[in-house]
C-alpha cells in the first residue's frame, strides 16, 4: 500500500504525456468527405443520384407532391378551395403571392439543391477514373438536371441566382440576382452539352435520353422566343430542335399513344409510357420517394380528396367534347360502389381532374407513379407553333404535328385542320396553344404559354361567378412571385 | 401577476420586521477587565471566537492565542461564545473575572457541507452562488423525476415540464439561455460522474442537490459550465441496517379540455362558412335536427382516459464500522392520460463505500436504469390525437358501419382520424443504462494532502421502434428499428490539500486532471410498404416493398486540467480562485484548447464586530464572482464537410438507388463559445437562522456564439456552424426561508423563491437578424416562428400583428389589400396596402421573464402538510393548436371551437373573429394566436401522516401519504395547458408554440411508507 502514490503518480504521468496528442483527434471513420469521393465512378454515381434527390422528395422538395401545381394556379385550366385550408394555393390563383408562400419554395429549395449536386458532378467528371462512356452519361445527366432545373426556377422567379459552383464558400452569400437572358444562356449551354453525352436510349425511366435533351431545348427556345427574353430568332431554333425528336422519335423511344385515356391509366404496375419524355419517378416503398401529386390532391371531399385542385368552371364548359375531355374530367363523385352526385350538386361546385385519379381509384397520397415533366405531344405542338411563328409560317409537317393531338383528343369524326383552312401563321399559332390548353390540362402548362405570350391578364379577365378572383389588377409584376423570403433574408443582394 | 409577487415580499418583509426584537442597554463602567483564553475540546487555541457580554454591547474576540479580554469590570451577567464551526456556549460571570472555556465542534454546522464541483465547502465558506435543495423539501411528494423536485425549489432555476406525457421532456434552464445553438441545459453531475441523464436517477437516491449558478462555482466545470451545473449526490449507507419500503398510487387526468360546439351547432357553422364563401352547405336542416337531437362525436372524450400509475421502491441499507451498503429498487408505471400511451421505469443501484485503512477508503456506485416509453414520442407536430381531436368534425362518426374507425373525414380534417392516431402507429423507446463509479481516495504522508482517483463507465443502450400502420399510413405502412450503443469512459485524478494553519488561515485546493472520451455506434432500418403491419408490427420488418439501413458511428474527446484554491482568513474574509483547461476533439488546431478562470471573494459581516454590534444578523455574507466558462455546443465533425449518405432515389416503380449530396458545409475555424459571468450576492440570516434570505445579481455575457448560420437554398441550403455574435443575461435572484412557526407541537416552513432573467441578443456579427424555426407548423407557419435580432430577447416570435377585423367603417383601407370588412386586419407596417413578409415583426416572447416558487411545509405533531406553488410570468404562446380549430388551417378544414360562434357577420361587427369569406387570409402565425402563457399552479398539495406506533416499536415507522399534483391553475392561457410545449429541451430560440402537445396531467396519489 506504500507505494500506491508512487504508482499513482506514474500513472499520471503516463497519462499526460502518452495519451494527450492522439487522444483529441478526430475520428472520422465514419465520415464520406474529402475531393476523393468523386475520383472514382462510384463516387460519381452516387453524386448524380443525390442531385436527383433534388428533384423529388415527397412534401419538401421538387416535384413528387402538389407544389407546382399550386405554383401554377394563375393559370386559367385549375382553381382551388375558396375556404378551406387552402390559403397558400389560393394566393396563386388569386395574384396575390406572398414571399413567404411555402407552396412554391419546395420547387425553389429543390431545385437548387439538385443544381448544387449537379455542379458538383460537372466540376469534377474529369477526374474521374472509370468507363469513359459511362462518365459521359453521368455528367449528361447532370447538365440537363441542371437546366431543367433552371429553367424551372426562372421560369418562376425571373432575376435569381445563378450559382455553378459545386461546394459552398463564403462568396455565394453575397451574390447577385442574374437576368433570365444569362440564366438562359447558362440552360442552352447545358442542354447543348446534354445533347452530345446522352446516349439515345434513356439509362431507366426515371433518367434522361438524348431525345429528352433536344425536347426540352425546343422547348427552352420557344420560351426565350416570348416573354421577357422575346428573342424572335427562337422559334426557328425551337422548331428545328422539335423536328429533329419528332423525326427520330423511334430512336429516343417515343411515341403518341393511341388514345388519351391510355396515357392516364396511373396504373402503378406501370413505369411509364412512350410519351414520357422525362419523367421524375414516384415509388411509394421509398423514404421520402412516393408520389403525392395523384390520389387525395385532386379529389373532392366527397370522395376523401383533399380539394386541392379542380377546374375553372368557363375552361371546363369551353373544353371541345371528346374522349380527352371525359378521361381529362371527373364530373361526378363518390366512391367506388357508392351512389353518385354531380359537380354541380356538390360541395365546391367545381368539376375535379379525373387524370390525376389512380387506377382503381385508390384513395392514398403516396404512390409509385412517375411525375411526368414532359409528354411527347408537346414536343409536336412545339413544332407546330415555333414553326407558325418562326420565319416560314407553318409547314405541313406543323399542321400533321398538331392534328396528332387534336384528332386524338376531339370528339370522332373532328376535321382535320390542313393549310387549305386558310389560317393565317399567328391564327395557326394561337389554335395550337389553345390545343395546348386542352391536352396538358392541370400539367403544369398552361401558366407558362400564359407568361410567354403575355396573356395572364386576358386569361384572367372574365371569371365564372363560382371562381375565385384575382385581389387586385394584375400586372406584369404577377408574372413571376418574389424570391423566398428565406433566401432574401439571407442575402439583401437578393432585395 | 407582478401585485401578487409584491404581496408575498410583503408579507416575508412584515414579518421579518414585526418580529424583529428590540435592544437597548445601559452602559455600566468598572475597573477590572474580564478576561480569558479559549480552545478546541484538544486543547488547541481558537482565534477569533467572539466574546460577548449578554445583554449588553461589550465584546470582542480572540486573538491568535485564544486570548481575549473585555473592557469591562462587571462580575455578574452571562459571556456568550460564538465560533463558526463550534456550538454557541454561555457562561455566567466569576468573580475572579477569568473564563477560561473549551468549544465543542458543531455537528451541525460541520454536517452542512456544501458539494461543489470536485470536492466539498463548508456552506459558510462557499464564495459563489450555490442552491442547496434537500431531501427535505421534497421527500413529502411523490416526485418521480429530478425535474420535478428541481421545479420552482431554487431561484435562478426554471423548469418547464414541457411534455405532458409520462416520462416526457423537462426543460431546465440555470440562469436564462446563453446559446442559441447548443443545448441550454445544465451539466448534471452524479457522484462525480459528469455529463449524467437525470432521467436515469431515482430521487429515493438521492442525498442532496446543489445548484451551482455563477462563474465561480461553475468554471471548474470549464467549457461545460455555461449553463450551470447540477451536482447530484446519491446516498450511503447507515451502519445500522435499515429497511424502507414505499408504495404509491396515481390517477391522472386532463388539466382541462378545448371547448369545442356540438354536432348540430358546427353543422350550422359549417354551412354559414359555405354560404360565406358561394360553396354548397353540406347539411340539411333534418341533418342539423339529427345532431341536435342525437347529438354527434365527442372526439376529444375518445382520447382522454383517467391514466393510473404506480411506483414502488425498497432501500436496504447497512454497513460495519469499516463498510456500508446502499441497495435501492425503483419500479414506476405510468398511465398517460391520452389513451395507449405510457412510459415504465426499473432502476436498481448499490452504493457501496469501505475505509480500508486509516488511509484509505474506496467505494463503488454501480446503477442500472431501464427506461420504456410508449406513444410518447408522437406528439411533436400537429398530427396527433390532441390536435386531431379538435379537428375532426363533431358530425362526424367515430366508426364506420364496418366497425372500424372511421377512415375519412369528408367535413373536418385531412388527416387521419384520431382513434387510428391512437392505435395504429407505435413508437416504442427502451433504454437501458448501466452506470458505474469507482474511486480510491488515499491520505498521503504530508498532512492534509490526499489524492483520489476516480473512474466512470457509463453504458447507454437504445432501441427505437417505430410502426405507420395501414390505415393511419394512408394504405402505405412502414415501420423502422433503430438501435444505438453509447460508451462514456471518465477518468478523474485529483490531489487534495486542506489544512488550517495558526488557527486562521485555512487553505483548501484540488488539482485534477481528468479525461472523458464518448463513443456512439448505430444502426438503423427502415422498411416500407411493410406486408404484415397488423401481424407483425415492427418485429419482423422482413417483407416489406423496399427498405433503408443506415449506420453511423461519432466519437469525441475532451482532455482536461483543473484547479481550485479556497482560502480563508478567520472564517471572515473568503477568497476563491479556479481554473480549468479543456482541449476538445470537436476543435482544430489552436482552437482546440481554451482556458476558464474564474476568482471569487466573500466577506463573511456577521464575524465582524459592528455588525454583531447591530444583534440583528445571525448570518450575513457578502460575496462576489467573475468567471469565465464555456461551451462545445456543438456535435462532432462540425469543422468537416461532408456528404449526406441518406439519399434515395428511385427511377422506376421497382425500387430505389442510394445517392449523397453535399450536407452542411463544415467551418475549421469553429472554436468555443465564452460565457463570463459576474455575481454578487448576499446571504443573510435573522433570528438565529429561522429567516434566511439570499440575494444575487447576475450578469451573463456569451461571446463567440455558437450559431447555426441558415445558408440560402441556392448555396445548396442548410446551415453552417459559426462564432458569431453574443447574447447577454441579467438577472436578480431571491430566495427567502422562514421558520415561521416552530415549537413542540406545530412548524411551518415556508420557501420562497423568485428570479427575474432579462435575455438579450446584442449582436450576430455581420447578420442584421437570424430567424430559427420549429418545422412544427407546417400548414401553420409561413416562415420561421423565431427571429433573433440584436437588442431583442432570444426565443422572440415573429409574425404580424393582428389588429381585428376591418370594421365597416374601415371599408375603404380594407379595399386597398383587396378585402372587404370582416376580413382580418394585419398591421401593413410599411404602408404598402399588401401584408407580405416585410410587415413581420416581434410579436412577443417565449422565454419567461420571471419563475417562482413558493413552498410550505406544516407539520403539526405527527401530520406533515406540504403545499408548493410555482409560477412564470412574461412569457407568450402561440397557440396552434386553437388556431387551427379556429381558421381552418394546417389539416383541419372547418372550425371547430364554440368561439367561433361569434364570427363577424352583419349585426355582429364589433367581432375581431373574422368574417367567412373568399378574401380572407389566415395568417395563423400572426399576433391573433399570441396568448399570454403566465401561469401561477398549484404544483402540490400532500398530506402525510406517521401512525404512532409502539414504544415496543419504536424503530419502526409507519407514514401513509396522499398528494394532488397541478390541480389548480390561475392562467389566461385558452390552451390546455400553458406549461406544455412541442419543441422538447434541447432548444431555447424555438420554444413556445403550442401545437398538439401532450398537456400536463391533474394527478391524485395515494401511498405508504414504511421503514424499520
Amino acid at each position: 500500500m506504500k507505494k500506491l502514490p508512487l504508482l499513482i503518480a506514474v500513472a499520471l504521468v503516463t497519462l499526460v504525456v502518452g495519451c494527450k496528442k492522439s487522444y483529441l483527434e478526430e475520428d472520422t471513420k465514419a465520415l464520406l468527405y474529402g475531393t476523393d469521393v468523386l475520383t472514382t465512378q462510384t463516387g460519381l454515381e452516387a453524386a448524380l443520384t443525390g442531385a436527383y434527390k433534388g428533384l423529388g422528395q415527397q412534401w419538401s422538395w421538387g416535384f413528387l407532391h402538389p407544389s407546382a401545381n399550386a405554383a401554377v394556379l394563375g393559370g386559367d385550366d385549375v382553381t382551388t378551395h375558396p375556404g378551406s385550408n387552402k390559403a397558400d394555393w389560393r394566393e396563386f390563383d388569386q395574384f396575390n403571392v406572398p414571399a413567404t408562400n411555402q407552396r412554391s419554395g419546395a420547387v425553389y429549395n429543390g431545385c437548387y439543391k439538385a443544381i448544387q449536386g449537379a455542379n458538383n458532378v460537372i466540376n469534377n467528371y474529369s477526374i474521374t477514373v472509370g468507363t469513359k462512356a459511362t462518365i459521359n452519361i453521368i455528367a449528361g445527366e447532370a447538365y440537363f438536371i441542371r437546366a431543367f432545373s433552371y429553367y424551372w426556377i426562372t421560369r418562376f422567379y425571373g432575376n435569381i441566382p445563378l450559382v455553378t459552383a459545386g461546394e459552398y464558400s463564403d462568396t455565394l452569400l453575397t451574390v447577385k440576382k442574374s437576368t433570365p437572358a444569362e440564366v438562359y444562356a447558362l440552360i442552352v449551354s447545358d442542354l447543348k452539352q446534354a445533347e452530345i453525352l446522352l446516349p439515345n436510349a434513356k439509362r431507366d425511366w426515371g433518367r434522361p435520353g438524348k431525345g429528352a435533351a433536344k425536347a426540352f431545348l425546343s422547348d427552352v427556345y420557344l420560351t426565350m422566343a416570348g416573354w421577357p427574353l422575346k428573342q424572335l430568332d427562337k422559334y426557328d431554333l425551337a422548331a428545328a430542335k422539335a423536328k429533329e425528336v419528332i423525326d427520330n422519335k423511334a430512336l429516343y423511344g417515343f411515341d403518341l399513344l393511341p388514345t388519351f385515356a391510355a396515357v392516364f391509366e396511373n396504373d402503378p404496375a406501370v413505369n411509364g409510357t412512350a410519351e414520357s419524355v422525362f419523367q421524375i419517378n414516384g415509388f411509394a416503398a421509398g423514404s421520402g420517394t412516393a408520389n403525392a401529386t395523384y390520389g387525395n390532391t385532386t379529389m373532392p371531399g366527397e370522395e376523401g380528396g383533399w380539394d386541392d385542385m379542380f377546374a375553372e368552371i368557363n375552361f371546363f364548359n369551353a373544353f371541345p367534347e371528346g374522349p380527352r375531355k371525359t378521361a381529362t374530367f371527373r364530373t361526378e363523385f363518390g366512391r367506388p360502389g357508392t351512389a353518385k352526385i354531380t359537380w354541380q350538386n356538390s360541395l365546391t361546385k367545381h368539376p375535379y381532374y379525373q387524370k390525376w385519379y389512380i387506377k382503381g381509384e385508390i384513395l392514398t397520397s403516396s404512390i409509385s407513379l412517375p411525375s411526368v415533366m414532359m409528354r411527347y405531344p408537346h414536343v409536336l405542338t412545339i413544332y407546330a407553333e415555333a414553326k407558325a411563328r418562326g420565319t416560314a409560317g407553318p409547314d405541313q409537317a406543323a399542321y400533321d404535328a398538331l392534328n396528332l393531338v387534336r384528332l386524338r383528343g376531339r370528339a370522332a369524326g373532328t376535321k382535320a385542320l390542313t393549310l387549305a383552312d386558310g389560317l393565317s401563321a399567328t391564327q395557326f399559332a394561337d389554335q395550337v396553344v389553345q390545343e395546348r390548353a386542352w391536352e396538358f390540362a392541370c400539367e403544369r402548362t398552361r401558366w407558362f404559354d400564359l407568361v410567354r405570350l403575355e396573356r395572364v391578364e386576358e386569361a384572367n379577365a372574365n371569371k365564372h361567378p363560382d371562381d375565385l378572383k384575382p385581389i387586385g389588377p394584375i400586372t406584369k409584376s404577377d408574372y413571376w412571385f418574389p424570391l423566398p423570403y428565406s433566401d432574401v433574408s439571407l442575402n439583401p443582394n437578393l432585395k | 401577476m407582478k401585485r401578487k409577487l409584491l404581496i408575498y415580499y410583503l408579507c416575508f418583509f412584515c414579518f421579518a420586521v414585526t418580529t424583529m426584537p428590540v435592544f437597548s442597554q445601559p452602559g455600566e463602567k468598572q475597573l477590572n477587565p474580564v478576561s480569558g483564553i479559549v480552545t478546541d475540546l484538544n486543547g488547541q487555541p481558537l482565534e477569533a471566537v467572539s466574546v460577548k457580554l449578554k445583554g449588553t454591547s461589550v465584546g470582542t474576540v480572540t486573538d491568535a492565542a485564544g486570548k481575549y479580554t473585555l473592557n469591562t469590570t462587571q462580575r455578574s451577567g452571562v459571556l456568550v461564545f460564538t465560533s463558526v464551526g463550534h456550538d454557541l456556549k454561555e457562561v455566567p460571570l466569576t468573580a475572579s473575572g477569568a473564563v477560561d472555556i473549551q468549544l465543542t465542534e458543531n455537528q451541525q454546522i460541520l454536517k452542512d457541507v456544501v458539494v461543489v464541483g470536485y470536492g466539498t465547502q463548508r456552506k459558510t465558506d462557499v464564495t459563489g452562488a450555490v442552491s442547496t435543495i434537500s431531501t427535505k423539501e421534497f421527500d413529502e411528494q411523490p416526485v418521480a423525476r429530478i425535474s420535478e423536485v428541481l421545479q420552482g425549489r431554487a431561484a435562478g432555476v426554471q423548469v418547464t415540464q414541457a411534455g405532458g406525457a409520462p416520462g416526457g421532456d423537462a426543460k431546465i434552464r440555470i440562469r436564462g439561455a446563453n446559446s442559441v445553438l447548443g443545448n441550454n441545459d445544465p451539466l448534471y453531475v452524479v457522484d462525480g460522474y459528469v455529463g449524467a441523464d437525470f432521467n436515469t436517477l431515482n430521487p429515493n437516491d438521492i442525498e442532496s442537490i446543489q445548484v451551482l449558478k455563477d462563474a465561480a462555482s461553475t468554471s471548474i466545470y470549464g467549457s461545460r459550465g455555461a449553463n450551470g451545473v447540477v451536482i447530484i449526490t446519491t446516498k450511503k449507507g447507515t451502519r445500522n441496517f435499515r429497511v424502507n419500503y414505499e408504495s404509491q398510487f396515481s390517477q391522472s387526468q386532463v388539466i382541462k379540455k378545448l371547448d369545442v360546439m356540438n354536432a348540430a351547432d358546427f353543422a350550422e357553422i359549417v354551412n354559414a362558412r359555405a354560404k360565406g364563401t358561394g360553396t354548397t352547405p353540406p347539411f340539411s336542416a333534418a341533418q342539423i335536427d339529427n345532431f341536435r337531437k342525437n347529438g354527434g362525436t365527442n372526439w376529444q372524450d375518445l382520447i382522454y382516459r383517467n391514466g393510473i400509475g404506480q411506483q414502488h421502491q425498497l432501500t436496504l441499507s447497512g454497513g460495519s464500522e469499516k463498510t456500508t451498503f446502499l441497495i435501492s429498487g425503483n419500479f414506476l408505471d405510468q398511465k398517460g392520460i391520452i389513451k395507449n400511451t405510457d412510459f415504465k421505469r426499473y432502476i436498481l443501484r448499490s452504493n457501496l463505500t469501505s475505509q480500508v485503512n486509516k488511509n484509505l477508503s474506496i467505494r463503488l456506485n454501480i446503477a442500472g436504469t431501464r427506461l420504456k416509453n410508449h406513444n410518447t414520442g408522437l406528439y411533436g407536430n400537429g398530427n396527433t390525437p390532441v390536435v386531431q381531436a379538435i379537428s375532426w368534425a363533431p358530425t362526424t362518426p367515430a366508426y364506420g358501419p364496418d366497425g372500424l374507425p372511421t377512415f375519412v373525414d369528408v367535413t373536418g380534417s385531412v388527416s387521419r382520424n384520431p382513434l387510428d392516431l391512437l392505435n395504429d402507429r407505435l413508437a416504442d423507446q427502451v433504454q437501458s443504462t448501466f452506470n458505474t463509479i469507482g474511486g480510491v481516495n488515499y491520505k498521503l504522508p504530508i498532512e492534509g494532502l490526499s489524492i483520489d482517483l476516480q473512474y466512470a463507465v457509463n453504458y447507454l443502450n437504445g432501441l427505437n421502434s417505430t410502426l405507420q400502420g395501414q390505415r393511419v399510413s394512408n394504405n402505405n405502412p412502414s415501420a423502422t428499428r433503430s438501435t444505438f450503443e453509447q460508451l462514456t469512459l471518465q477518468n478523474t485524478n485529483a490531489l487534495n490539500y486542506n489544512r488550517t494553519f495558526k488557527g486562521v488561515h485555512n487553505i483548501s485546493a484540488v488539482a485534477v486532471l481528468e479525461t472523458q472520451q464518448f463513443t456512439d455506434n448505430n444502426f438503423s432500418a427502415t422498411a416500407n410498404s411493410i406486408r404484415f403491419p397488423s401481424q407483425l408490427g415492427y418485429n419482423n420488418i422482413g417483407p416489406n416493398g423496399a427498405s433503408v439501413v443506415g449506420a453511423d458511428f461519432q466519437k469525441w474527446s475532451l482532455f482536461s486540467l483543473l484547479g481550485r484554491a479556497n482560502y480563508s482568513y478567520k472564517d471572515k474574509y473568503l477568497l476563491t480562485a479556479a481554473v480549468r483547461r479543456d482541449g476538445s476533439s470537436k476543435f482544430e488546431g489552436g482552437n482546440r484548447y481554451s482556458v476558464f478562470p474564474s476568482v471569487a471573494v466573500g466577506w463573511r459581516l456577521s464575524e465582524e464586530q459592528f455588525i454583531q454590534d447591530l444583534n440583528i444578523f445571525s448570518n450575513l455574507k457578502l460575496r462576489g464572482s467573475w468567471g469565465k466558462t464555456g461551451s462545445q455546443a456543438i456535435g462532432p465533425y462540425a469543422t468537416i464537410s461532408r456528404y449526406n449518405t441518406s439519399p434515395v432515389v428511385a427511377f422506376n416503380n421497382a425500387g430505389v438507388v442510394s445517392g449523397i449530396y453535399q450536407g452542411n458545409p463544415g467551418n475549421p475555424n469553429l472554436k468555443w463559445e465564452t460565457t463570463t459571468q459576474n455575481d454578487i450576492g448576499l446571504e443573510m440570516g435573522f433570528f438565529g437562522g429561522r429567516l434566511r434570505v439570499e440575494a444575487d445579481v447576475f450578469t451573463k455575457s456569451t461571446t463567440d456564439l455558437l450559431l447555426n448560420v441558415a445558408l440560402p437554398s441556392y448555396a445548396g441550403g442548410g446551415s453552417q456552424t459559426r462564432n458569431v455574435g453574443k447574447i447577454e443575461n441579467k438577472g436578480i435572484e431571491l430566495s427567502i426561508g422562514a421558520n415561521i412557526i416552530q415549537n413542540d407541537r406545530v412548524t411551518w416552513v415556508s420557501n420562497f423563491n423568485i428570479s427575474n432573467v432579462e435575455n438579450k441578443v446584442v449582436s450576430l456579427g455581420d447578420l442584421p437578424r437570424l430567424g430559427t424555426g420549429t418545422g412544427v407548423g407546417g400548414g401553420m407557419s409561413t416562415t420561421n416562428e423565431f427571429m433573433l435580432i440584436p437588442g431583442e430577447p432570444l426565443g422572440s416570435y415573429w409574425g404580424l400583428k393582428y389588429l381585428g377585423t376591418f370594421k365597416p367603417k374601415d371599408a375603404a383601407e380594407a379595399a386597398l389589400q383587396g378585402r372587404f370588412p370582416g376580413d382580418p386586419h394585419y398591421q401593413d407596417v410599411n404602408g404598402d396596402n399588401a401584408i407580405t413578409t416585410d410587415d413581420f415583426q416581434i410579436m412577443g416572447r417565449a422565454f419567461p421573464k420571471t419563475t417562482g416558487g413558493w413552498n410550505n411545509t406544516v407539520t403539526y405533531k405527527a401530520l406533515t402538510v406540504n403545499v408548493f406553488f410555482q409560477g412564470v410570468f412574461g412569457v407568450d404562446k402561440l397557440n396552434y393548436t386553437r388556431a387551427a380549430a379556429l381558421s381552418g388551417s394546417g389539416d383541419a378544414r372547418q372550425p371547430t371551437l364554440n368561439e367561433i360562434k361569434d364570427y363577424y357577420r352583419v349585426g355582429n361587427e364589433t367581432s375581431d373573429i373574422p368574417a367567412f369569406s373568399r378574401t380572407y387570409q389566415p395568417y395563423t402565425q400572426s399576433s391573433r394566436f399570441l396568448e399570454d402563457g403566465s401561469y401561477i399552479r398549484l404544483k402540490n398539495v400532500s398530506l402525510a401522516y406517521n401512525i404512532p406506533l409502539s414504544k415496543s416499536a419504536n424503530k419502526v415507522s409507519l407514514k401513509v401519504f396522499g398528494s394532488a399534483t397541478n390541480l389548480w391553475t390561475i392562467t389566461k392561457y385558452k390552451g390546455i395547458d400553458p406549461e406544455a410545449s412541442n419543441v422538447g429541451a434541447n432548444t431555447d430560440t424555438a420554444i413556445g408554440i403550442d401545437y398538439g402537445a401532450y398537456p400536463n396531467a391533474k394527478t391524485f396519489t395515494l401511498g405508504v411508507n414504511l421503514a424499520f
